[in-house]
């Protein structure tokens, strides 16, 4: 389970480029729950992801995961209990070494790293195994620099390495926001499945209203770094792309209101 | 013949320091500059040793860790201090010329009739053939030049071998991960900046190494020798990168040594033909200098002449 408290973070404190990303983020994601977040440009969305993932030091709140307080650990540290896959297939990969060793190395993920060979006979066996599974015909390839694989097989491969080990809590950001709509589709299909096979917790963020529609137990609505909507159990099942819509369009006229009512509330005060 | 045997010898030795600017340059990415100071902290370590009659197998793993420890100071000024690499590097390296004049006492330390490699393998090389030349090829080669030339070939052999082999272990991997692609080996649970430090700190230990082997080959150490080792450990590494055009990991490993060697012969031709000692380091600066914007410039003219084409 993972339990964010009060969470609040701002960039550029004291200077006039400010941004409060995240004005106290509180979010409860039971175990095997696979949560998606929508929002608007800037509204904290990915910076909610970063801090769980420990890219981003938070300026306070608490986080817990699998009930340990995570809050002060580096992020190499909670890769022990956090699968990661990012939106740039460029970020989860090692180019310039072999599908083989890639795979090798997430297989290991947060345990220690010493002499031990990273890739013997019997590793090998079960790389290829694996890999078979993604129906890509990848399992010939494994010799093959991963940096000379297409994005959607970076991708396919790296949601492989993040769920190799099965993580407390796997984080997806917008991991098919930069590939093409095909094999974007297959990396959708293809997390779907593993999500629900090892009945994995999951956050994921998408700018896609279609998967945001499609996909997950709960949808989570951001604006301004707060949490706006939470659509859950029955609720969450009617959810149609058209009633996030509306719903967006409900805020973007809220935004005109709050602008024009401090324009007044200044030529009046100031 | 003679100029052709010790350019290779002294191709091996330094092959080390190609082996270590490797690490450093194109595994992390990281312009450590810490290998003029450590190459003679190696020689300094070793050669002082020496003259208090320690085993020269022992004095040059001395070397080793000396530099060894020198690449974590410059690996921890940067990661954990957040200082800039190049900047770590200098530090490190001005450093280490107080340390080794204190270390040898004076600026020159001979090794003159003090058992180092170099006489080890010259005795048993005489030892097993029992005389002072051999012919080789219709030359004449002395035993002397012959054995330290295998000695330093067996040494280079003994350490890229256990190099490549620490690479495939799941630490090396990781390693090379970090040079690769940092967010992506954190995200799998490997603090990175250990890593970094730890890269720097066998990096700088293999350049110690060939200081040390240098020291014994040459017979002294000395307060300068390590100027400019940088470079021509980058030049070494470029050269080999052209002979096996890849950057995997094994064959990288075996052009770096080869391009070691080959600078160094070119080095003794150009001697040889005339150059004056002087400009030794200007040409291996210019010759980094052109090797380092070629590739581009080449790209560019390609470039020029399709679209020429194309039009």
């Amino acid at each position: 389970m993972l339990e964010i408290c009060g969470v609040r973070k701002v960039f550029s404190q004291g200077t006039p480029n400010e941004v409060r990303a995240l004005q106290g983020v509180d979010l409860k994601i039971e175990t095997g729950s696979f949560v998606v977040i929508i929002g608007t440009n800037g509204s904290g969305k990915s910076t909610l992801l970063n801090v769980v993932g420990g890219t981003l030091q938070i300026d306070s709140g608490v986080i817990s995961l699998a009930g340990v307080n995570i809050t002060k650990w580096p992020e190499y540290r909670r890769a022990k209990l956090i699968g990661r896959v990012f939106q740039n297939p460029f970020s989860g990969t090692a180019p310039e070494m072999s599908v083989a060793e890639n795979l090798a190395l997430a297989a290991r993920r947060g345990r220690p790293r010493r002499l031990s060979w990273l890739l013997g006979a019997a590793k090998r066996d079960e790389l290829r195994e694996r890999v078979r599974y993604l129906k890509m015909d990848l399992e010939n390839r494994l010799d093959d620099q991963i940096g000379s694989l297409s994005g959607g097989q970076r991708q396919a491969l790296t949601l492989l390495m993040a769920t190799w080990l099965k993580p407390e809590l796997l984080l997806l950001d917008e991991h098919t926001a930069a590939l093409d709509p095909k094999s974007a589709d297959q990396v959708i299909t293809l997390t779907d499945e593993i999500v629900e096979r090892e009945k994995l917790t999951t956050l994921m963020v998408t700018h896609s209203m279609h998967q945001a529609a499609n996909l997950g137990d709960r949808l989570v609505m951001m604006h301004h770094g707060r949490i706006i909507q939470d659509f859950h159990g029955a609720e969450r099942k009617r959810t149609r792309v058209d009633d996030l819509l509306a719903r967006f369009e409900d805020v973007r006229r809220a935004d005109q209101l709050d602008e024009t009512a401090a324009e007044m509330l200044r030529r009046v005060y100031i | 013949m003679s100029l052709l045997i010790g350019a290779l010898t002294i191709g091996f030795i330094l092959s080390l320091l190609a082996l270590g600017v490797f690490i450093s340059f194109r595994i992390f990415d990281f312009p450590d500059i810490t290998a003029d100071g450590s190459s003679t902290l190696g020689a300094a370590i070793a050669a002082v040793l020496l003259i208090k009659g320690i085993n020269p197998v022992l004095a040059s793993a001395a070397g080793f860790a000396g530099g060894f420890l020198a690449g974590g100071v410059t690996g921890t000024l940067a990661m954990k201090f957040k200082i800039n690499g190049l900047l770590a590097g200098i530090l490190v390296m001005t450093a280490l010329y107080s340390f080794n004049l204190h270390i040898m006492g004076k600026s020159n330390v001979p090794l003159f009739g003090r058992p180092t490699l170099s006489s080890y393998a010259e005795t048993t090389g005489m030892r097993l053939l029992g005389r002072s030349t051999l012919r080789v090829l219709g030359w004449d080669v002395t035993v002397t030049e012959a054995s330290t030339l295998i000695t330093a070939f067996v040494a280079v052999l003994l350490v890229s071998l256990l190099l490549y082999l620490f690479l495939q272990t799941n630490l090396g991997a990781a390693m090379r991960a970090t040079g690769n692609n940092r967010q992506m080996i954190r995200a799998l649970g490997v603090n990175d900046e250990r890593m970094i430090i730890l890269g720097l700190s066998i990096s700088n230990g293999l350049i110690a190494l060939a200081g040390a082997l240098l020291a014994q080959y040459q017979g002294f150490a000395d307060i300068q020798m390590g100027i400019g080792m940088i470079v021509w450990g980058l030049a070494s590494v470029i050269i080999g990168e052209a002979l096996v055009g890849t950057r995997q990991v094994g064959m990288a490993i075996v052009g770096a040594i080869m391009g070691s060697v080959l600078f160094r012969l070119l080095v003794a031709i150009a001697l040889r033909l005339g150059l004056d000692p002087n400009d030794l380091k200007l040409m291996t600066a210019a010759f980094v200098f052109a090797a380092l914007i070629l590739p581009g410039l080449l790209k560019n003219i390609q470039r020029r002449k399709a679209q020429a084409l194309h039009a």
